[in-house]
């Protein structure tokens, strides 16, 4: 690919390449969506690393995004101030880790982040309802709710103080061969 | 209360310090502790493939975060031990600043004597954002240079094998990029990965990839079967019917879809003077096709089970799993509301399931369920036996009905009663779901597959029977019965589709040594069934209700395509190839008593001519001799018990460790709970005194420091508890 691209200097490209687990190719094509969520406050010229963030609304309307059920945790975990406003950098960590070549511990970090509501490094029972009650969307009543946080708990809290930590949910993941396939956001 | 000798201070952080607020930096001594004691701990090989993680280490409060950020680096045991002590580490600065410096100075020292890709690989992986992992990647850029400056005698060769490397990077990512451009249906997968989620669109991978196996198959038998039997063809006299594109018969049989149609001469230009043998030619190309099936499935088999490691004692049904593993590739709103609907009744299966788990059959239900799953077993093998029976019988009648009937249309029948079995049997099997219970729907859907599969293997293996020993050799039976079978449109049931085309390779395979451009009639069939099945599925937009496991699945279906598929195929092959007499008046091989002497014929050429006498050497001590094979196998079967010691090996140590796992939360609890008794004491005992500074806990560790370096022992923990309780 001969550079013609006029968006960012050949370094910062070389950069973006080694820091993520995109092509050259596809760090140009995210730059694109990106710059089309809110054309008038993104440059076409990242060669002197403008600080521009693209507000949280614009990117939780992207199609990717707008119907799952996490979409305003995945915002604010990959955000720069864990408001759901985004840079670039940001952006494209964001679609790097959920991309398919992005090892199971990268992802299973990255999950235990955004299934941790209260940002406390543990994933403890409200944590845990949060997440049910975004999957379920109100078919399951509060008692079925709460039963399966208790299960959840019982089956993956390995040092048995009542919130999962990181290395439980690594171990938990370790054990869904599924994870690989189903963390993973496609643009 | 605490005894004054010990040496390392007991700091303890109450579990409920809310999130932000930032503890004090760690005195020097813990540091100390922390670098001194990691090394005596590391207990697993760097080279595993199992992601054993470190047994949770000690750790202040502050630089939990840092300290879990460790872990990814990959050769974190090598760095350990010769972790410099930095001068920065003096603890006043912001303690998240400080510690970033420590591990990033760290980590940094381990990414600087690796290779370049190894680097990058590493930079990849940490769950770092982009500027850290920039900076990261400048810093170690930098002290790189350095050190190749003060290492001149190397500077030249450095610098050509990392531009070297360099440029290779880059044209691997540009033939990468090319390829994934070129890829097929890139953008009706996404809408389809979007609106139906990943199950579906396994199956939809699953036939991209037989479609690869087709295109490389027809490309390979064209170029060197085809091309140059076109260059003696022969003028084709037969009348051209609409139902040639049906059967496969009639006005094709003289064309180069089929085997008779071949010469079996050596093709020899006058111009050129280039003699090309067709018989070998034809044999070693079909060959060469199977043998790169055999191994790309072999590899595709390798990984997908690698990937998804299925190992029944660590897979267990749970509940976690449906909670954490919601499929992201899911975008359509129909689609998600959908998936909740279906996640809320398995989850509301599942809880019911384990309350009902608890209450245990009576020994009546027990010997009714059991009853009725003999039943369902012995009526369902009795049905495809009786299947069985009927096709063979039919086969044998079919020959004397073609003979008394002339009519073109008669062809037809063996395969129409064939694929009228495969549709209607099936559903058959489907209704034992209302007699049999079972006690979990995975049981259910993989009884009905195997008995499927069953009995289409059945019937598969009746036919090559009766073409191998009754009929000569015509592939007309084979193209019918694919044409047909592909009709008709049912609903989309994963698993059954899966088979359909399980089952059309199977017939590809079979007949490729017959009709060299079978593969490409698969490819067309292949690529119509992928718009029908889209718009099918469009059109209906019922996605499965049963969950599927999408990833084993793959693993399964790859398997059934190796297994009974394939080497069943390579049964046959073989079979036919040293057993039967090719026929007399048509084909490549033609006047041959059996289709291996041309090769035979080939080798005693061969062993005439002085050059290539090495070739009739490997051909008669390697590949005819008894002896290699019987070694071979031999190694084969040794490599593989010492593979399957290592990962017995590597289990028994995954249950201790997370047996130490729960140890030490046990031990956690047990010594927050002393403390706090202690602390209690103390207070009523001497109400004005200075509470002790709380830190975070895990620092059992740094109490038994003595303990561990003496004993490395996986069950130390109970002296220690006893000694704890004596103190």
């Amino acid at each position: 690919m001969g550079n013609k691209q006029s968006v960012f200097t050949p370094q910062q490209l070389e950069e973006f390449q080694d820091c993520t687990f995109f092509t050259r190719k596809e760090i140009l094509r995210l730059f694109y969506r990106y710059q089309d969520l809110a054309p008038q406050l993104v440059p076409l010229d990242y060669t002197s690393c403008p600080q521009v963030k693209v507000p949280y609304e614009l990117i939780c309307g992207m199609p990717e995004l707008k119907d799952n059920p996490f979409r305003q945790r995945i915002a604010q975990v990959f955000s720069e101030d864990g408001d759901g406003h985004m840079t670039l950098h940001n952006f494209l960590d964001m679609f790097s880790v959920m991309s398919e070549m992005a090892p199971r511990d990268l992802k299973a970090y990255y999950a235990f982040k955004i299934y941790d509501f209260n940002n406390d490094d543990y994933i403890c029972a409200w944590d845990l309802e949060q997440t049910v009650s975004r999957l379920t969307r109100g078919e399951l009543s509060a008692e079925e709710v709460s039963l399966v946080c208790e299960r959840v708990l019982d089956e993956a809290d390995g040092d048995h103080d009542g919130r999962l930590s990181l290395e439980d949910f690594q171990n938990m993941i370790l054990r869904a061969p599924d994870f690989l396939s189903t963390f993973h956001i496609r643009i | 209360m605490l005894p004054d000798d010990q040496v390392n201070e007991i700091v303890v952080e109450v579990e409920n310090v809310p999130a932000g607020v930032r503890s004090h930096p760690s005195p020097n001594p813990l540091f100390q502790e922390r670098t001194l004691l990691k090394p005596s701990f590391s207990m697993v090989s760097s080279a595993s493939d199992v992601d054993v993680l470190d047994p949770p280490l000690f750790s202040s409060g502050s630089d939990r975060k840092c300290n879990r950020l460790l872990r990814f680096s990959a050769s974190l045991h090598e760095s350990m031990s010769q972790t410099v002590h930095s001068p920065e580490c003096t603890g006043a600065d912001g303690p998240c600043a400080s510690c970033e410096t420590i591990q990033g100075q760290k980590l940094i020292a381990s990414l600087i004597p690796m290779t370049s890709r190894d680097r990058i690989k590493t930079i990849r992986n940490q769950p770092r954002t982009m500027e850290e992992k920039r900076n990261l990647r400048k810093i170690v850029d930098k002290e790189k240079s350095k050190q190749s400056h003060r290492a001149l005698e190397f500077n030249c060769c450095a610098q050509c094998l990392s531009s070297l490397s360099l440029g290779y990077r880059r044209a691997k990512s540009n033939v990468s990029e090319l390829l994934n451009s070129v890829s097929l249906w890139q953008k009706t997968l996404k809408v389809i990965g979007g609106k139906f989620g990943t199950s579906v669109l396994s199956y939809f991978n699953f036939l991209r990839w037989l479609l690869k196996f087709n295109i490389f198959s027809f490309i390979l038998n064209f170029s060197f079967i085809t091309i140059p039997q076109f260059t003696v063809a022969e003028k084709n006299t037969l009348q051209f019917t609409g139902l040639e594109l049906l059967t496969g018969a009639g006005y094709f049989r003289d064309t180069v879809l089929y085997y008779g149609y071949y010469t079996n001469s050596t093709i020899q230009h006058e111009h050129s003077g280039v003699a090309y043998n067709m018989q070998l030619a034809y044999i070693f190309t079909i060959g060469a096709c199977l043998i790169t099936c055999f191994f790309s499935l072999l590899f595709s088999m390798a990984k997908y089970f690698r990937n998804n490691f299925i190992n029944p004692h660590i897979y267990s049904r749970g509940i976690a799993k449906l909670i954490f593993c919601w499929d992201f590739t899911v975008t359509h709103e129909k689609a998600v509301k959908l998936k909740q609907k279906n996640l809320s009744t398995e989850i509301r299966e599942n809880l019911s399931e384990i309350c009902q788990e608890n209450a245990r059959l009576t020994f009546h239900q027990q010997l009714t369920r059991f009853s009725a799953h003999v039943v369902a077993w012995v009526v369902s093998t009795g049905v495809a036996v009786a299947c069985c029976v009927a096709v063979y019988y039919l086969a044998e009648y079919n020959s004397e009905f073609l003979k008394k009937h002339r009519d073109p249309w008669a062809v037809l029948l063996l395969p129409f009663v064939v694929s009228c079995i495969n549709l209607v049997v099936p559903r058959f099997y489907s209704m034992f779901r209302l007699v049999e219970r079972y006690e979990m729907p995975r049981h259910e859907v993989y009884t009905l597959l195997i008995r499927n599969i069953f009995l289409k293997m059945s019937i598969i293996g009746i036919l090559c029977y009766y073409w191998l020993n009754i009929v000569a050799l015509s592939g007309e039976e084979i193209i019918g019965m694919r044409f047909i079978t592909s009709l008709g449109l049912q609903e989309f049931d994963i698993a059954r589709n899966v088979l359909e085309l399980i089952y059309a390779q199977t017939l590809v395979w079979i007949g490729i040594f017959f009709c060299p451009l079978l593969p490409f009639i698969q490819m067309i069939t292949l690529f119509i069934m992928f718009y029908v099945k889209n718009i099918s599925l469009m059109m209906n937009f019922q996605p499965p209700s049963k969950a599927w496991r999408a990833s084993q699945m793959m693993t399964f279906f790859i398997f059934l395509l190796f297994f009974p598929s394939f080497t069943g195929v390579l049964c046959t092959l073989a079979i036919t190839i040293w057993r039967l007499k090719p026929s007399a008046d048509c084909g490549p091989f033609r006047g041959l008593p059996f289709f291996i002497h041309s090769i035979y014929s080939w080798i005693d050429t061969l062993s005439r001519r002085p050059g290539y006498l090495w070739v009739v050497w490997i051909y008669q001590n390697l590949i005819g001799s008894v002896h290699f094979f019987f070694i071979l196998t031999l190694i084969v079967l040794i490599i593989t018990y010492l593979y399957w010691q290592i990962t017995e090996g590597r289990k028994i140590m995954i249950r201790l460790l997370h047996e130490q796992i729960i140890n030490e939360g046990k031990d956690k609890m047990f010594l927050i709970d002393k403390l706090i008794k202690l602390q209690d004491a103390e207070k009523r005992a001497n109400p004005s005194s200075l509470v002790l500074e709380r830190r975070e806990v895990e620092q059992q560790g740094s109490l038994h420091f003595g303990e561990r370096q003496s004993t490395p022992d996986l069950r130390y923990r109970r002296s220690v508890q006893e000694d704890s309780t004596k103190a």
